[in-house]
């Protein structure tokens, strides 16, 4: 027997041994403990693991110190999130060489995320420090490093389409010229928040570079710990103990985003948690909610909720209670911030709370690891914790006064890029909500597309659009004709390249709501021919026939140039089966097959695609 | 001999080197254990010190080279493992 190749039952050995060193550092997660379990996994043989690659991830580290010890934390936060990374920590202060030989190791290694930390020390002169109170001119420096590290990056983002993270600089809390800081035109303290601010000024456009906001969290964190000075001077570490889990937390903020790792949907217990005290029992007047103490820590909690709901995160009820005096209480009682309308899916009753979860995610559409799930009660969370491992149960504080504070902490929303269908979110599934109250009064499918004013309008790509198509691009499985799966910058170059590709986006109205795009297809293109490379719609509104809208538009696009065929591909995937038969039904022939991928083919001098006559089609 | 600060002691090497804690002898060293490297050495070093809350010499922390040796230097400290 070939001694390489794994049989399940290494493989099997293999991850119980990595889940025994990962249990020694959710135990006991002190630094010890994450240094032994890192550098025991490093001697496991992970490959045999068979890891498919939507899991894998490479992230290299430059840096102008020691930045080892954040590898460790990097490394072992994204194995407890699931991942399986592979660091690549560049030598000592060679950040610059790593970045500018382009026969460098960085780029061999073909990171997926760069984290790029150098020190504002570094990039000044080295009398910087003790001269800055005689400088005149305080611009010409900050000009200096932003030139150098704009240097640095666009060398950097032109030999690799990784995820690069910049981090801002620290804003000393010394200033020699102590009270009267902000009393002089040219303060030390105001050096640091301006060159943040220019710095961050200089990619808020970028889909590539994002800048981290290392002041933010090293303020969060208390200045004071943040560096540990025997650590500093001994061996040039940067971060201390202390505050190495809270910066790996903030790179895994992007790293998760990274790999679609984003929670949507907060899902809420009721009693003890939106108000204090048991709807049942105490009534609506006599629960806790308000502007009192306690009341004003639940109402306080509802406030953040209300502002994750307003940027895109769903919310639902998963609450043992009678479904009436808890509705009751919800529309009825003046503090209450968040209403029936602001929930996209309920679930009031007397069973089990796992099999709601179950139930909820069903109803709305979304994974079971896209939900969080917010529980005073331990057992609860604890019974959720074992039945459905992959929803995040937050360990939420005995006291209500730090409810804000544990649901501030979650870093598990975040997106690379916030789009308009992200902020209204919750208004479209209210929407779907009541669609399917209309489907189930109208008797035939015809009637009810006809009653919903189906509008859609068709165009291609433009900038605006950009970071929604990618996030479908990347995410869309079920109507996903060939399932590839692009980055931004490759979307981008597609984009520019308008001879060679066609990148098409539907948005979907109607009297219900906005939906937003919805649909992306790509077209390869030569002379005579195009291709459907991708052609994707989101599952909400699978259905409503805007596929075949879609497909006409495109179809009258490639006519109108002359082209003579438009060919179909499918690949097909364990979720995609629905969609097999997409082109045939559309007329299209099929052609003989590669692989795993299938062809049809239109032939456009004879054939056509209709658009549903009872649809408005706008193009722009 | 404090078995309490000696146990802290092989739980800090058995960690940072990785090894068994029964196999930790006075006479391991920098150049018989492969893992004891240079980015160990500092760990070792910064774990012993909180753990004991103590600050080592420099000088002291070039010249280690075996477990006798940090014992010798914590020794120097106050503290007898």
């Amino acid at each position: 027997m070939d001694s390489k190749e794994a049989t399940p039952k290494r493989r099997e050995l293999i991850s119980s041994q990595l889940e025994k060193l990962l249990n020694l550092v959710r135990k006991e997660p002190t630094h010890l403990n994450y240094w032994n379990a890192h550098k025991r996994i490093q001697k496991l043989d992970l490959d045999s693991l068979n890891v498919p690659a939507e899991k894998r991830i490479r992230v290299a580290l430059l840096s102008s110190f020691t930045i080892d010890p954040l590898g460790i934390y990097v490394d072992i936060e994204s194995r407890l999130a699931q991942l399986h990374p592979e660091i690549y920590v560049a030598p000592f202060n060679q950040y610059q060489q790593e970045i500018l030989d382009k026969n460098s190791r960085l780029y061999a290694f073909k990171p997926d995320v760069i984290i790029l930390a150098v020190q504002a020390d570094v990039l000044l002169n080295e009398n910087f420090y003790s001269e800055f109170v005689k400088l005149s001119d305080v611009e010409q420096p900050q000009t200096e490093i932003i030139n150098r590290l704009q240097a640095i990056l666009s060398s950097l983002t032109s030999r690799t389409d990784a995820l690069v993270l910049v981090n801002n600089f620290i804003v000393p809390s010394f200033t020699p010229f102590g009270i009267l800081d902000n009393k002089t035109d040219s303060g030390f303290r105001k050096f640091f928040y301006e060159l943040n601010e220019r710095l961050a000024e200089l990619y808020r456009k970028s889909s590539q570079v994002y800048v981290v906001d290392l002041e933010g969290v090293a303020s969060k964190h208390g200045k004071a710990r943040c560096l540990d000075p025997k650590l500093y001077y001994r061996g040039s570490f940067l971060f201390s103990e202390s505050f190495l889990p809270v910066i790996a937390d903030e790179y895994m903020g992007y790293i998760k985003a990274l790999k679609n790792l984003t929670r949507k949907c907060i899902v809420l217990d009721l009693d003890n948690v939106l108000w204090g005290g048991i709807i049942g029992e105490d009534g609506i007047e006599g629960i806790e909610l308000g502007n009192d103490s306690p009341g004003n820590a639940y109402k306080d909690f509802q406030r953040a909720l209300l502002s994750y709901y307003n940027r895109g995160i769903l919310l639902a009820i998963n609450s043992k209670n009678n479904p009436e005096d808890a509705i009751k209480a919800i529309n009825e009682h003046p503090h209450m911030l968040l209403r029936e309308k602001h929930f996209a899916a309920i679930r009031i009753n007397w069973q089990n709370k796992v099999q709601n979860m179950i139930e909820l995610a069903k109803e709305i559409n979304i994974g079971l690891d896209s939900m969080v799930f917010v529980d005073d009660n331990p057992r609860e969370r604890e019974q959720m914790k074992q039945s459905l491992p992959q929803v995040l149960v937050v360990d939420l504080p005995s006291s209500p006064f730090l409810y804000r504070h544990s649901l501030e902490n979650l870093n598990d929303f975040n997106v690379l890029a916030l789009t308009e269908e992200d902020k209204k979110r919750g208004e479209m599934y209210r929407a779907r909500k009541k669609r399917e109250e209309l489907r189930e009064s109208v008797s035939s499918l015809e009637d009810f597309l006809k009653s919903l004013e189906i509008k859609v309008v068709i165009k291609h790509a433009d900038d605006l659009g950009l970071p929604r198509i990618v996030r479908m691009v990347n995410k869309t499985n079920q109507f996903n004709l060939t399932t590839r799966r692009y980055t931004d910058v490759e979307i981008g170059k597609m984009k520019e390249a308008e001879d060679k590709f066609g990148i098409y986006c539907l948005q979907v109205s109607d009297k219900l709501g906005d939906e937003g795009i919805v649909g992306v297809a790509i077209v390869r293109k030569e002379p005579k021919t195009w291709t459907l490379d991708s052609f994707l719609l989101s599952c909400r509104v699978i259905g409503r026939k805007v596929e075949t809208a879609f497909l006409a538009k495109i179809v009258a696009d490639a006519k109108e140039q002359g082209v003579s065929t438009l060919v179909g591909e499918y690949i097909p995937t364990q979720k995609n089966a629905p969609v097999k038969n997409f082109y045939s039904s559309h007329g299209f022939e099929e052609l003989a097959q590669k692989g795993n991928l299938y062809r049809w083919k239109l032939d456009l001098t004879k054939h056509t695609v209709n658009m549903p006559e009872w649809m408005e089609v706008k193009n722009e | 001999m404090s078995s309490s600060a000696d146990g802290k002691l092989k739980d800090i090497l058995a960690k940072v080197l990785l090894i068994d804690e029964s196999m930790i002898s006075d006479e391991m060293s920098r150049k018989s254990v492969k893992e004891w490297d240079s980015m160990a050495h500092l760990m070792l070093v910064s774990e012993i010190e909180s753990a004991f809350e103590v600050t080592m010499n420099d000088d002291d922390i070039m010249e280690i080279q075996t477990v006798a040796d940090i014992r010798k230097t914590l020794k120097k400290l106050g503290i007898t493992t």
